[in-house]
């Protein structure tokens, strides 16, 4: 046996733990989701077929196929917002904040990371009521003489996504800034750039795969996610997740249920397809 | 633009801050209501808090499934990641994809998906389902963080240790680990992290013993009480406590 | 710590049901999660009952069907939905003498929906109403003797739904002059337009906390399909959110106990079952931290103080009794009428 094929045995003895468990705690289950899919329910009966009513159904039905546009015009507001908002503030700690205080700034900007998830939506919901902090904070100050309505609204949704995506994307995107050279900007400056110039034609398009592996992270999970849009939006429109949960919780209807989910996977594997260019998810 | 720069900062970390400070003003709230207006500072939903038996034992199963659920996927990640840098392997584009998957889907899927399987197999609903379900989405985190730490510089090394006749348990215990140690670190923190706050796998495939968020759901929806506001202040500061002590033993250190 | 250790080992294992010494497993509504109504029965019996939550029946039932036999022992369910449990074999008769019928108050023994071919297979222990909860400093308290006002366009903006099919489209039906009885998929259709104008006049349609939450903050004032069960809590916060019965009717929901077929804890379910039907338990049960609403049982009164059974309304019963209606109770396809409706509600 030669050197280089008892390397390779022994380097993929090593992978095949991890590759085994992706396989049969991932790849698996989601082919049953997808066979499941192809099922519909008889009464309180699970019939397994091969029947795309499911399919049908979700891309016929009003109310699921607008649950499909309303995941995917929530979820596209809040990667467009979260980003413009990240980009800033991360530009910001990494170049403006003096370098001792930096760790500190970059601590502060992901702080609320550490209280519990459910907790963070909910808290939102103190803070946007009709007698919230906000609407007193504007009535105090004069701008307003009538609380508006935020709460149960899409406004209350995104708000909540985007303050846990800021986070997230603050990070990405400081960590892809802290690694650019300062040699660029000089080098730029020297030809004559201004400052603009420098920002907009050096550093954004050096950051642009930081920025857009963080936009896609940002899509997948906030397209995926329950807990939000259920605690903040009032119920007045439904969400994929939503519609999947529905599907498990009252009605017990698991082919509806996997039937949507494979829709929500299409989605974000279309999402990958168009935005794979530009990722490097191994390394991120 | 000096100012500017300041003052977008400030409205930013406002933005961020002022739920978590909202939820921490209102855990005191005396009274049944956690919301505006303040009527005054007790610490009686504390005590409620420290004295639910229910909410503890999540909190302990929490911690119990981040803790060993983290391992697992720390040590199959450090593996993997080891293998495929060791040598090139046929098909391993391919095989680093499949690694990666789970992470580029919603957690809402790997739950309904498990859940099925589970269901038909027989497997009941429990914290070792959550553990496993936790295990594939931070498999790909851990592995994918280590993968890009090794360098050329450290597979020098490693091919070295081989070289000079140590066995590969020894290369990888001995001279691996500890080279990778800042990325280890960090990984496990991360997936530590994520298994502790994860809501929907652990909501679909637990049953009785729960963990802390699918705990704090129920009460949410349970009835209004600033002990769910309690509850969320605590978990933070003792998060905060914990960051920043690793903070200023670890990341200090490494900083000098 | 004992406990603690043996979670540790049992997690490793998988095995974490069979190392505990002894449990009941029930599954329930969020009221019987209280530990004080659970902690006197694990003390008295040296056991421990486990409980989980589900939300409609439907999902209860598919719960049931996918577990093993043994994995439940007792559960909590709508008592007009005891015949669909039955009929798909998933409840134990119940042994007689469980339920104390004697003192109970008759009209809640709902024997015709417990009873399947002359077998009881539940017993009724808590029921309360759907009707409108409102905030009285901020609403005409005349304007709630009729569901009329919910459409008059006068509250728009400042109503809240609340988040459970059956009850509201009862309500919604009863607006209409379809009595509950009645509500069938043809019924049902003309329920669409009432149900969406409802729709657009309301600012949420929200669970129970996220109603109390918007009732609390002023953020609505009346909540539709609201109760007793949802103002008592509030009560002593806020003694202006009151509830009524509006003159076309309320609905009547009433929860029963039933121990669940292929329990290998038979006696302790019966135990279990006994105790909750117990003047204690069902005083207990009347005031849990989720809900409350009123005991089956008339002997709680002796339990309950006077303040308590003030708040539950203890003394004008009799009078809500006669002017509540039923909940709806659809066949499997009429319910997934009620649901697909419900969804294009929410979703518009």
């Amino acid at each position: 046996m030669t050197i280089e094929r008892r390397e390779k045995r022994q380097g993929a003895a090593l992978v095949a733990p991890a590759l085994l468990w992706t396989l049969v705690f991932f790849a698996v289950p989601f082919a049953g989701m997808a066979i499941m899919s192809l099922a519909h329910l008889e009464g309180r009966e699970i019939v397994q077929g091969f029947d795309l009513g499911n399919y049908l159904r979700i891309f016929t039905d009003p109310s699921f196929r607008r649950g499909i546009f309303v995941s995917l015009e929530i979820t596209l507001t809040v990667t467009v917002i979260s980003v413009l908002l990240a980009w800033p503030l991360a530009w910001i700690i990494a170049t403006r904040v003096p370098e001792r205080w930096r760790r500190m700034a970059l601590l502060i900007a992901v702080l609320p990371f550490w209280t519990s998830y459910v907790v963070r939506s909910y808290s939102w919901a103190l803070v946007l009521g009709e007698k919230g902090v906000v609407n007193n904070a504007l009535i105090g100050l004069g701008l307003l003489s009538e609380p508006i309505q935020i709460m149960a609204t899409r406004a209350a949704t995104v708000t909540g996504f985007v303050h846990f995506f800021v986070m997230l994307l603050t990070l990405t995107i400081y960590s892809n800034l802290i690694q650019l050279s300062p040699n660029y900007a000089r080098a730029a400056m020297d030809l004559g750039a201004s400052r603009w110039q420098v920002i907009r034609l050096v550093i954004l398009p050096l950051t642009l795969p930081g920025v857009m592996t963080g936009a896609f992270l940002t899509f997948v999970l906030c397209i995926g996610d329950y807990i939000t849009p259920q605690i903040l939006g009032g119920n007045n429109e439904l969400s994929l997740p939503q519609l999947i949960m529905m599907q498990l919780g009252r009605r017990g209807d698991y082919p509806m249920a996997s039937a949507l989910s494979v829709v929500l996977m299409a989605i974000v594997t279309l999402a990958y397809a168009a935005s794979a260019r530009w990722l490097k998810m191994e390394r991120l | 633009m000096r100012i500017l720069s300041w003052a977008y900062l400030i409205a930013l970390f406002t933005f961020i801050l002022l739920p978590v400070g909202v939820l921490v003003v209102f855990s005191f709230q005396d009274g049944r209501l956690p919301v505006p207006p303040f009527k005054g500072a007790t610490l009686e939903w504390y005590a409620s808090v420290l004295a639910d038996r229910a909410l503890m034992e999540a909190l302990l199963n929490s911690m119990i499934v981040a803790l060993i659920s983290a391992a697992v996927s720390l040590t199959l990640g450090f593996l993997a990641a080891s293998g495929l840098a060791r040598v090139v392997l046929p098909g391993s584009v391919l095989m680093r994809g499949v690694l990666i998957a789970p992470m580029t889907v919603s957690y809402l899927i790997v739950a309904l998906g498990l859940l099925q399987m589970f269901g038909k197999i027989g497997v009941r609903p429990s914290l070792l389902a959550t553990g496993i379900g936790h295990v594939v989405i931070n498999l790909p985190l851990c592995f994918a963080i280590i993968y890009a730490s090794i360098g050329e510089h450290q597979k020098n090394a490693l091919k070295a240790a081989r070289d000079l006749g140590a066995r590969e348990w020894q290369v990888l215990w001995l001279v691996a680990a500890p080279m990778l140690l800042p990325s280890l670190a960090a990984a496990y923190f991360l997936a530590f992290t994520f298994s502790w706050d994860e809501f929907i796998i652990a909501f679909l495939l637990t049953r009785f013993d729960v963990t802390l968020p699918v705990e704090i759901w129920s009460m949410l929806r349970s009835g209004l009480s600033p002990e769910t506001n309690a509850v969320g202040s605590l978990v933070f500061l003792v998060s905060i406590v914990i960051v920043v002590a690793l903070e200023l033993l670890l990341f200090r250190k490494g900083a000098k | 710590m004992f406990k603690q250790s043996y979670a540790v080992v049992a997690l490793a294992v998988g095995f974490a049901p069979a190392l505990q010494a002894e449990d009941l497993n029930a599954l329930i509504w969020c009221d019987h999660a209280d530990a004080e109504l659970l902690r006197p029965f694990e003390e008295a019996h040296g056991v421990r009952v486990n409980v989980k939550e589900y939300e409609g029946t439907a999902a209860g039932l598919t719960l049931l069907e996918q577990s093993r036999p043994g994995d439940w022992d007792v559960m909590v369910i709508d008592a007009v939905d005891v015949g669909r449990a039955v009929e798909r074999g998933l409840l134990a008769p119940l042994p007689e003498g469980t339920a104390p019928l004697d003192s109970y108050f008759p009209e809640v023994q709902l024997k015709d929906h417990v009873t399947v071919d002359g077998t009881v297979y539940a017993a009724v222990e808590k029921f309360g109403y759907n009707t409108i909860a409102y905030n009285k400093a901020a609403v005409d308290p005349a304007d709630m003797g009729s569901l009329d006002a919910l459409w008059s366009g006068k509250y728009d903006g400042r109503i809240a739904i609340y988040d459970y099919y059956l009850p509201v489209l009862g309500l919604v039906g009863l607006q209409a002059g379809v009595d509950t009885s009645d509500l069938d998929a043809a019924a049902l259709e003309g329920l669409r337009t009432p149900l969406m104008s409802l729709k657009s006049a309301s600012k949420q349609v929200s669970d129970v906390v996220g109603s109390q939450t918007a009732l609390a903050t002023g953020e609505v004032d009346i909540l539709i399909g609201g109760g007793e069960w949802l103002t008592a809590v509030l009560n002593a916060e806020n003694p202006d959110l009151d509830w009524t019965i509006p003159e076309e009717g309320g609905l009547l929901w009433a929860q029963s106990l039933a121990i669940v077929e292929g329990t290998e804890k038979p006696e302790l379910a019966a135990e279990f079952v006994k105790y909750v039907l117990s003047p204690e338990g069902q005083a207990r049960l009347a005031t849990s931290s989720c809900y409350w609403g009123m005991p089956a049982n008339k002997a709680a009164g002796d339990v309950l103080s006077d303040e308590q059974k003030a708040v539950l309304r203890w003394d004008d019963q009799a009078e809500y009794l006669k002017r509540a209606q039923l909940y709806p109770v659809p066949d499997g396809d009429t319910d997934a009428a009620m649901q697909d409706l419900w969804t294009d509600m929410l979703q518009n």
